[in-house]
């Protein structure tokens, strides 16, 4: 009933917005979907579900896994809609662009809650490509060159990822045989049947494919440019909420893996794709002229401890579930921030920001708040998860590994670090001294979603209460089975 | 019958890795839609059933003529009609095409049990389409081959389905369809906004987005 309404609904209210295109309505109703949303969310995790059989409860269903991805996207749109009355105050923007905006989000929410609560392997796909071209207009929606340019290749780029992930699920067709089913029950239960070769040929495509939309790299070309031109709300649930989706779609499938007992070769390619990942933040860090591409580049790395983290097992996989959770709500305040950044400075440069903290003292708080969180400096949840990762890399005898995770963490830290320092403190520089005497201050739309969403942080960091440590738990045997 | 339209398919590729007019890249993908058309028709069991119903008017209506309308009118607004100087000449582009179709004639004559659920020849055509088109990619430099290119690869993704003898469900198929069609189309509103905007349809003009070099 709960899923139904989560897909139905967005439907309606799209329709309504098109056809009546009032900004006040847009806003209004922006934030009352997302607190539906989120209320629906939290309704399906306290309320165990009945299993409809219809063909709607046949395609679309909560597990322990996918609840938790809904939570996060749930946590992450609220904050982000709330933000979003402030920051669309800012702007100048026609009501035609401003009501496409609001269906763009709300469509683009519908894919990504489609793809978490999907249940076949070909209807999530179907969401996942669904969700890149219900973004493309909200990379573009600036409507600058850049913005241009950005949309372009995010659109490009993922649709030819995703086509080579069902170039996957077509070879995983092949290798099942006579099992004729794409739903992931029906994998699972007939796993020993599926002619290994196949399977991982089509593990190897879906892993490039589905990882291109989670920013993996090599084939992360993608993300920085679309995180950094697309605005600031948008960034935020591209990198808190996107990239999950796509990660939970390779989730599923490592664990098809597992059940086949080729999971030492699907560990191979993730610890390949997460190391890589990280090594390219350590190299790019360095070079970064625009913080939202700093921002950008760290969700690239964080993607990756995650993948590394699944890809140790044992407590690596908790680990990982507690980090995804903790990027999710720390990266989406660390990009809601930025926005007020750029609202001040009107730049995106790294080198025309400094002394934020003398110019708006809440923002330049809240800016190295979100960096020490991102950091994984305690009291982030993201030490925890890192220390477990660590701890599970020694247990399992991979010191090596946990040598160069821990350098290139190390390295890219102090190139975010000196960044992030930067331009929170030293002076003011001489063409935004006129921001310090205007006075002009923030509506607080754009402070108060990023403190919840740091204050949840900081609670799942400090003293973790008992439901969340179960969801997370769960979450990770679903994955763990063996 | 199947087995020279197959061949037929094949010579479609090489043919797109040989020429640089823009226009004859659409022609060519037209002409797949028949084929694929065709090669459906003549394997059917059933021509009156819903899904080759569905299948024949994804082949025949929108590969082989809405999308290639559409992207002669998007060509017809930009003034580029030729690919000039691509990254690689035209003639070693074609060698290369050629070998990567030969390794898919090796692959599908192969004969092992791996391959009991699925037709070589299918098989072996359309994953080396599908790599051909990855190449014709990277090598050419306009954006609107660019999507020639990602439009000629789904029909490579469409001949491998068919190599599989099970079908997949109508809802899959149906959104399959949607997503490529609204992903040409949105990258097609992109093209005419890029020509607007940069005067050109080069990649050349989008690389401004980038982290080590000049700031622009």
């Amino acid at each position: 009933m709960m899923i139904k309404l989560l897909l139905m609904l967005p439907v309606a209210i799209s329709l309504i917005l098109f056809l009546l295109r009032s900004k006040k309505l847009n806003q209004a109703m922006l934030v009352i979907y997302s607190v539906l949303y989120l209320l629906s969310v939290f309704y399906i995790w306290l309320v165990p579900q009945e299993q409809s059989n219809d063909l709607f409860g046949l395609y679309f269903r909560v597990d322990a896994l996918n609840v938790l991805f809904l939570l996060v996207l749930g946590v992450v749109f609220a904050g982000m809609a709330l933000y979003n009355l402030g920051f669309m105050k800012g702007l100048d923007v026609s009501r035609g662009s401003h009501t496409y905006y609001s269906i763009g989000v709300i469509l683009f929410v519908l894919c990504m809650t489609g793809t978490l609560l999907s249940t076949h392997l070909g209807l999530s796909w179907v969401f996942i490509e669904a969700t890149t071209l219900a973004s493309a207009y909200l990379v573009y929606f600036n409507k600058t060159k850049h913005s241009l340019e950005a949309a372009w290749k995010y659109v490009f780029i993922c649709s030819i990822g995703i086509s080579l992930a069902f170039v996957g699920i077509i070879l995983l067709s092949i290798g099942t045989g006579h099992i004729n089913s794409l739903f992931f029950d029906g994998l699972y239960s007939q796993a020993n049947k599926i002619v290994p070769i196949w399977l991982k040929l089509s593990f190897a495509f879906m892993l490039v494919g589905f990882g291109t939309k989670m920013g993996l790299a090599p084939v992360h070309a993608w993300l920085p440019d679309a995180h950094s031109e697309a605005p600031s709300p948008i960034s935020a649930l591209l990198s808190a909420a996107l990239l999950n989706s796509a990660f939970l779609i390779i989730l599923k499938l490592y664990k098809l893996m597992e059940l086949t007992h080729l999971d030492d070769y699907a560990r191979t390619l993730l610890f390949t794709m997460g190391i890589l990942s990280l090594f390219i933040t350590a190299v790019f860090i360095f070079g970064v002229k625009n913080y939202k591409r700093m921002l950008a580049y760290s969700s690239i790395e964080n993607m990756g401890i995650i993948t590394i983290g699944i890809a140790i097992g044992g407590v690596g996989v908790f680990a990982a579930m507690l980090h995804l959770v903790g990027h999710s709500f720390i990266k989406s305040s660390f990009f809601l921030t930025s926005g007020n950044i750029l609202n001040r400075f009107q730049t995106k440069k790294i080198g025309e920001v400094s002394g934020i903290l003398k110019i708006d003292r809440v923002t330049g708080w809240l800016w190295i708040i979100c960096f020490v969180g991102i950091a994984g400096l305690p009291p982030s949840p993201l030490f925890i998860s890192e220390f477990l990762m660590v701890k599970a890399m020694f247990i399992k005898q991979y010191f090596f590994l946990a040598a160069i995770f821990l350098l290139l963490l190390t390295v890219i830290i102090y190139g975010m670090g000196k960044l992030v320092l930067k331009m929170s403190f030293g002076d003011v520089s001489p063409q935004h001294t006129t921001l310090t005497q205007t006075g002009r201050t923030l509506s607080w739309h754009m402070y108060v979603p990023q403190l919840i969403l740091l204050a949840i942080s900081v609670m799942i960091g400090l003293y973790m209460p008992d439901v969340v440590n179960k969801l997370i738990q769960g979450a990770a045997t679903v994955i763990s089975t063996m | 019958m199947i087995g020279s339209l197959i061949l037929l398919f094949a010579l479609t590729t090489l043919y797109m890795s040989a020429t640089s007019r823009i226009k004859a890249y659409i022609k060519i993908v037209s002409l797949q839609g028949v084929i694929l058309f065709l090669i459906l028709f003549f394997r059917a069991d059933n021509i009156f059933s819903l899904n080759f119903i569905f299948l024949a008017v994804e082949t025949l209506l929108v590969k082989a003529v809405v999308i290639p309308l559409f992207l002669s009118n998007v060509l017809g607004k930009s003034a580029v009609l030729r690919e000039s100087d691509p990254r690689i000449p035209n003639f070693y582009s074609l060698v290369i095409s050629s070998l990567v179709l030969f390794s898919g004639f090796i692959i599908s004559n192969l004969h092992s049990d791996i391959f009991e659920q699925i037709t070589p020849l299918y098989f072996g055509i359309s994953i080396s389409t599908i790599f051909i088109s990855l190449f014709i990619i990277t090598s050419k430099k306009n954006i609107l081959t660019h999507v020639v290119g990602y439009i000629m690869m789904e029909n490579g993704i469409f001949l491998l389905s068919l190599s599989v003898a099970k079908e997949m469900p109508m809802v899959v198929n149906m959104g399959v369809l949607l997503d490529l069609f609204i992903a040409v189309f949105i990258l097609g509103l992109f093209i005419s906004k890029i020509n607007s905007a940069f005067e050109e349809t080069n990649i050349h003009s989008l690389t401004s987005l980038k982290d080590y070099g000049d700031d622009d």
